[in-house]
């Protein structure tokens, strides 16, 4: 079946079908190491708002005011293009130089270019700063109570924490983390600006080459839809880790 | 018998629709509604002083209605909208630094070209002396040119790296991120006369590419295609295509260029 005239009757050539495709695994791979690095730094945000220490305290809610409070797209910008100005030009030139890193079993990652590299770091801050407020709240949801029935048991802050609260506050943060990953995903097609060749980006480049505008940007969302779905689908499958009870 | 006569007019309408083509429509509506940048000097830009949009691809615009003897409506337009303007009907040309593709040839009609363009590159001086030189290195474009396309399938060791427009690509450049921009020479030469650091860099003395830039019309208006094109001759005969051509790229002006190509001559 060709498409009408007003579609330009035809469809997306396997060339530009693989464009997309190549574009689907960038981004899920920047979205997965958006993920990782964010949850992780959430972690340290979290455990630093919860800390005695006014200093650490204040440098957590400093970094996750500016973070949530500023367009994302702004900060992909800084740090593609404005931090570079901070930085010496032979550390710009080292950055851009692809090297190789030898790791046993023969495998030699790719250097990844200036725009992955500030991408990953931008999204992760700024998804960081989100995951670190859910962490907190899934861990205030926790009753008082049930603290102080784990130390009335006797138990050590270490064991209160890991068989009483966070059984509990994982189970509770588990939906919004799910939100905040698949927030994440959608966030990488923002690095078009910067260069970085994920689906969007492919979308676009399709769209200027063939001019099937719908084409290229159905196929798109379609692909978007599918990485989505199935990430959301795998968060939903795990078990829960340390046996929560819901 | 009202139906029969309902018949008939309906049958009439039709083939005066499928009669009269978009000349006829231009001349009996006494205007011209001809798609021009209104932001990319020096084709086409609202000049500070008259408020008004001016540019070279204008002054075509304004030879082609005075050539049908119709008022001119100047319709703006960006990169992105000029094959939308013309198929939904909005505009009846194009005149906006439209160069001419295959791809796009198959949504819309294109006149014999009235300008045109190489793409070179600008690179820290003395970096880029020959298009040997592109293997290996990271070369920045604008999203959507013809440069993007070419350069990904020319030369396949180059990476490129595409960003929004021309003056993000040029930052990227001086922070080291890409090795070399390319864009047509107008632009580069425009772009560089602007930057504080000129002194650094220059443009390539090799082009990738020559380019075409026509005047996009609807498909299938043979009449109006080869009026334009009558125009066109007609303008660089008179000596008028050379004049225009001065008043933006001459000697005089900010970013002069030489005039390596005449209406009418062979394209590569």
């Amino acid at each position: 079946m060709t498409p009408p005239l007003w579609l330009g009757q035809t469809w997306l050539a396997p060339k530009y079908l693989g464009a997309l495709f190549s574009g689907l695994l960038l981004t899920a791979w920047l979205a997965f190491l958006v993920c990782l690095l964010a949850t992780l730094l959430g972690v340290v945000l979290t455990a630093m708002t919860e800390s005695r220490y006014l200093g650490l305290r204040s440098a957590a809610r400093f970094f996750i005011s500016v973070h949530r409070n500023t367009p994302l797209m702004v900060q992909v910008l800084l740090w593609y293009f404005g931090v570079p100005n901070l930085l010496p030009e032979e550390a710009m030139l080292w950055l851009n130089t692809p090297h190789t890193l030898a790791l046993p079993l023969g495998l030699e990652p790719a250097w990844p270019s200036y725009e992955f590299l500030s991408a990953w770091i931008s999204l992760s801050l700024y998804s960081a700063s989100f995951i670190a407020g859910e962490l907190a709240s899934g861990l205030r949801a926790v009753s008082h109570g049930q603290r102080e029935a784990a130390r009335a048991l006797g138990l050590r802050p270490w064991q209160e924490l890991r068989h009483v609260i966070l059984p509990q506050a994982l189970a509770y943060v588990r939906q919004p983390l799910i939100g905040q990953y698949t927030g994440a995903i959608k966030n990488t097609s923002l690095t078009m600006a910067i260069g970085v060749a994920e689906l969007s980006y492919r979308s676009r480049q399709v769209e200027s080459e063939t001019l099937l505008t719908f084409q290229a940007f159905a196929v798109a969302t379609a692909l978007y839809l599918l990485l989505i779905l199935a990430s959301q689908w795998f968060g939903h499958s795990q078990k829960p880790i340390w046996g929560a009870s819901r | 018998m009202k139906k029969a006569l309902l018949t008939a007019l309906a049958l009439s309408l039709i083939s005066g629709l499928a009669m009269a083509d978009r000349l006829d429509d231009i001349k009996k509506n006494g205007v011209l509604r001809a798609a021009v940048f209104d932001s990319n000097p020096p084709f086409g830009f609202l000049d500070g002083k008259t408020q008004k949009i001016n540019g070279l691809d204008v002054e075509y615009a304004e030879a082609i209605a005075k050539k049908i003897g119709v008022k001119l409506e100047l319709v703006p337009t960006n990169p992105a909208n000029r094959i939308p303007l013309l198929a939904s009907g909005k505009a009846d040309l194009v005149a906006a630094n439209f160069t001419i593709t295959d791809e796009r040839a198959k949504q819309v009609d294109f006149s014999q070209p009235y300008f045109a363009t190489g793409a070179r590159f600008i690179a820290k001086k003395g970096a880029l002396k020959t298009a040997e030189q592109l293997s290996g290195l990271r070369v920045g474009v604008d999203k959507g040119t013809t440069q993007e396309i070419l350069l990904r399938d020319k030369y396949p060791k180059t990476t490129v790296v595409a960003y929004d427009d021309t003056p993000l690509a040029f930052a990227a450049l001086r922070n080291g991120n890409v090795q070399a921009i390319s864009q047509d020479d107008a632009k580069l030469i425009a772009l560089l006369a602007q930057a504080p650091d000129k002194t650094k860099y220059e443009v390539s003395p090799f082009a990738l590419s020559r380019e075409y830039e026509g005047v996009g019309l609807p498909k299938g208006e043979t009449r109006l295609v080869a009026l334009v094109n009558e125009t066109l001759v007609q303008l660089e005969k008179s000596g008028e295509a050379r004049k225009i051509y001065d008043r933006w790229f001459g000697p005089k002006t900010k970013a002069p260029l030489a005039r390596d190509f005449k209406i009418g001559d062979k394209t590569e």
